[in-house]
């Protein structure tokens, strides 16, 4: 299974890829841009995508990821938690929301309980 | 608009005296001068009274002198001896002794034998009818009375008599103009006894006074009944006698000062004295003034109504009297009137000068001031007003007081909130690297047990680090309050269960004092959970083991701006309490007088933004060492904020 880290901080891909290494396929990219073009070559069955970042946000990779690829299920990360973030985290199609700071626990749960939910759609 | 109160205030009372006044002139001047008159009245009515007991006494002068004298032995031999020159002498004694005008004697046959004065013996034959005599031999008795003379008697008696009796009358205002020029009859009082003696009629002595020009009967009651007072150079009583309606004896003064002799009665007395002979008594002209006057008819021997008897009393004194009491009430008037003005001055004074202060503290309190000087409190309707204004400054300035308060912690949760969002954002991405490398690390087995207790602190202090971020968040985080209808007893007893373990463990027990149908609010649940949680844990961290926390939570008597009502729940504990220099900072964000680690200082904070954002408010109570209270209002249907 492959799965797509998309943030603008390093520390925070590196550990996302630390954390998920081991048991997924994970590709990191820094930018909006370079999600899109990984997306356009490769399947993957999961997205995290951090909402704020430089240039194209988290909110047009959502898009554009729920137009071309309606069935890949995405987390939305985030640690500038404002009403508005989360009111517009709620309009969008995001299977979770994972608050920064978070445990390698953390995300792995939150990681499993999507997929899981996919495998039973699926 | 002061002034047309205090001109109001004048015009009252100066008008309710000018009324009451006016009122009581009127009518008082009306029962004074009724009194005044009747009283007058009666007094000449009684006048009248005793200048007719005068006039009757004066008719006895003259019949006991002369059956006095027919007694006498000597008057009697010498009537029967006809010595007309004795009788002659002894008339003229009697004549001087009872001041009689006239005096005689008549034989049986009625023939005159002799007379005092001149003409005493009588020459002329043929006399004309003597009144006096030839009643008395018509009644064989002894006769008094009045008696009216023709001017031939008068003159046969004596001429100069004839004379005195002769009136010329004078035109008199209000009369009937004269038929005659004079009048030449006189009004006597007279009598006549006849001497008998031995069943023989030897004669008729007779004798009286003329009234034609006389004036010691009148003289009299002036002198005897009115005292001879007098009022302003003229006397006040007068009187007179009539011989039918012309007056022939009186005081009245005529034009040119003397006695107003051949002036006659006016036409209504005597329409009601001669012609219905009744008493008169009324306010009448006499001659030139006005009198009280009074009048009765005079009646002959033979009862006709030959004359009228009047008194009259100057109607100036009366006038004058009426005058001056009229003038002490206009007087008094006057001065009510002034002291009303006084007074309605005084009370105006009194009543405005507190309006005036409080327009004044008012122009006060709108430059600013929020002590305005009201000056003292007066003890009535103005007093509760000034009451009420004091407290309407004192509630301005605490809601001032308040409102800039609230505008001040929102500003600063405001910009704590932006700083907070900020910083977490540019913190969380590298805690994510840390929180995760940690765990990592932990995840090896190979490590030694030094480095592993390392890296657990190194956890536990970035576990904080996240906590305090979350905090942060939680407080920048100004979501909208999801709004359900709650039941705060159960919210309350929730909360309270969920606090339970944590109680336990410290031996605090927590107990709560439902009301019972307390009102649903409409409030978020979650939101206001997280509030009761934020207290109870303070509550329970400054409370001693054994001792307890009180839960209340009642209907609210308080009422918002918008004058909602709500439910007040309360938080008692009995712990350390709260310094008061504290008591100001309670609400900042990040201020706590908890240990490093055991706070983040926002949870008051975020609390009081949560109730605010309800429309609430949260006060505090607390006294250092005996504990503290933590009163949460909310409305019941709350207002987004």
């Amino acid at each position: 299974m492959k799965i797509l880290v998309v943030d603008d901080e390093r520390i925070v891909l590196e550990s996302c890829g630390r954390v998920l290494g081991d048991r997924f396929e994970v590709r990191l990219v820094k930018s909006t841009d370079e999600a899109l073009e990984a997306m356009s070559r490769e399947a993957f069955s999961l997205i995290l995508v951090d909402i704020k970042m430089p240039g194209k946000d988290g909110m047009t990779l959502m898009r554009h990821a729920k137009d071309n690829w309606p069935d890949i299920p995405v987390i939305i990360m985030s640690g500038y938690v404002t009403n508005e973030t989360m009111e517009e985290v709620a309009k969008t199609d995001a299977a979770t929301f994972l608050a920064k700071p978070f445990t390698p626990d953390e995300l792995v749960e939150a990681v499993d309980q999507v997929l899981m939910k996919e495998k039973g759609h699926g | 608009m002061l002034y047309s109160i205090r001109a109001k205030l004048i015009a009252g009372f100066i008008g309710v005296s000018l009324v009451v006044g006016a009122f009581s002139l009127v009518v008082g001047t009306r029962l004074l001068d009724r009194a005044v008159r009747s009283e007058a009245l009666m007094r000449v009515s009684l006048d009248l009274n005793s200048a007719r007991e005068l006039y009757r006494a004066r008719t006895r002068t003259i019949e006991v002198p002369l059956n006095v004298t027919t007694l006498g032995y000597g008057f009697l031999t010498a009537l029967k001896e006809r010595d007309i020159g004795d009788l002659i002498l002894r008339l003229g004694r009697m004549a001087d002794y009872a001041s009689l005008d006239f005096a005689g004697i008549v034989d049986g046959k009625k023939e005159p034998l002799c007379r005092s004065g001149p003409n005493a013996v009588p020459s002329r034959r043929n006399p004309s009818a003597n009144p006096f005599t030839t009643f008395a031999l018509e009644r064989g008795t002894p006769v008094s009375g009045t008696f009216v003379l023709s001017h031939e008697f008068l003159f046969e008696e004596n001429p100069q008599l004839a004379e005195r009796a002769r009136i010329d009358l004078i035109p008199t205002p209000g009369t009937q103009p004269e038929t005659k020029r004079a009048e030449t009859s006189g009004l006597a009082l007279g009598a006549a006894v006849p001497v008998v003696h031995d069943g023989e009629l030897l004669g008729v002595l007779y004798g009286g006074v003329l009234l034609n020009r006389d004036t010691k009967i009148v003289d009299t009651v002036k002198d005897t009944v009115f005292h001879n007072e007098e009022y302003k150079g003229r006397s006040v009583g007068r009187a007179s006698i009539f011989l039918n309606d012309v007056r022939i004896s009186t005081n009245v003064p005529s034009q040119d000062g003397g006695r107003a002799i051949g002036t006659r009665v006016a036409e209504e007395v005597k329409e009601h004295v001669l012609g219905q002979k009744e008493r008169w008594t009324r306010r009448a002209p006499v001659i030139s003034d006005w009198y009280i006057t009074a009048y009765e008819p005079i009646e002959d021997i033979h009862g006709r109504t030959v004359g009228i008897l009047g008194v009259g009393v100057l109607d100036e004194k009366y006038a004058d009297m009426r005058w001056s009491t009229l003038s002490v009430f206009v007087f008094i008037t006057v001065l009510g009137i002034f002291a009303a003005a006084a007074v309605g001055c005084f009370v105006a004074g009194r009543l405005v000068s507190p309006i005036r202060r409080l327009i004044r503290a008012s122009q006060q309190v709108t430059e600013g001031s929020l002590a305005p000087d009201i000056g003292p409190e007066s003890g009535d309707e103005i007093g509760i007003l000034q009451k009420a204004f004091k407290e309407m400054v004192g509630a301005v300035g605490r809601r001032r007081m308040e409102s800039q308060n609230r505008l001040i912690m929102s500003e600063k949760q405001a910009s704590v909130g932006r700083l907070a969002a900020g910083v977490a954002h540019e913190i969380n991405n590298p805690l994510t690297g840390v929180l995760t490398y940690t765990h990592m690390l932990l995840r090896r087995k190979d490590l030694g047990e030094e480095v592993r207790a390392d890296l657990q602190t190194i956890a536990e202090a970035t576990e904080r680090v996240r906590k305090i971020v979350k905090g942060l968040l939680d407080f920048s985080r100004q979501t909208t309050p999801q709004r359900e209808k709650v039941d705060v007893n159960k919210l309350v007893n929730s909360t309270i269960a969920l606090m339970e373990n944590q109680a336990l463990v410290k031996g605090v027990d927590v107990k709560f004092e439902p009301e019972e149908n307390l009102p649903s609010v409409n409030m978020d649940r979650n939101q206001f959970q997280s509030v009761l949680l934020n207290i109870l844990i303070n509550g329970i961290d400054a409370t001693k083991p054994g001792d307890r926390i009180t839960v209340t939570a009642k209907s609210s008597d308080l009422v918002n701006e918008a004058g909602q009502e709500g439910v007040e729940i309360s938080i008692t504990d009995r712990g350390c309490g709260i310094a008061p220099e504290h008591l100001d900072k309670l609400f900042d964000p990040f201020f706590t007088t908890k240990e490093v680690g055991h706070g983040t200082g926002l949870g008051l904070a975020v609390s009081l933004g949560i109730v605010q954002r309800h429309g609430g408010s949260i006060r505090v109570r607390s006294e250092v060492g005996k504990g503290s209270t933590f009163n949460i209002w909310v409305p019941l249907e709350g207002r987004v904020v």
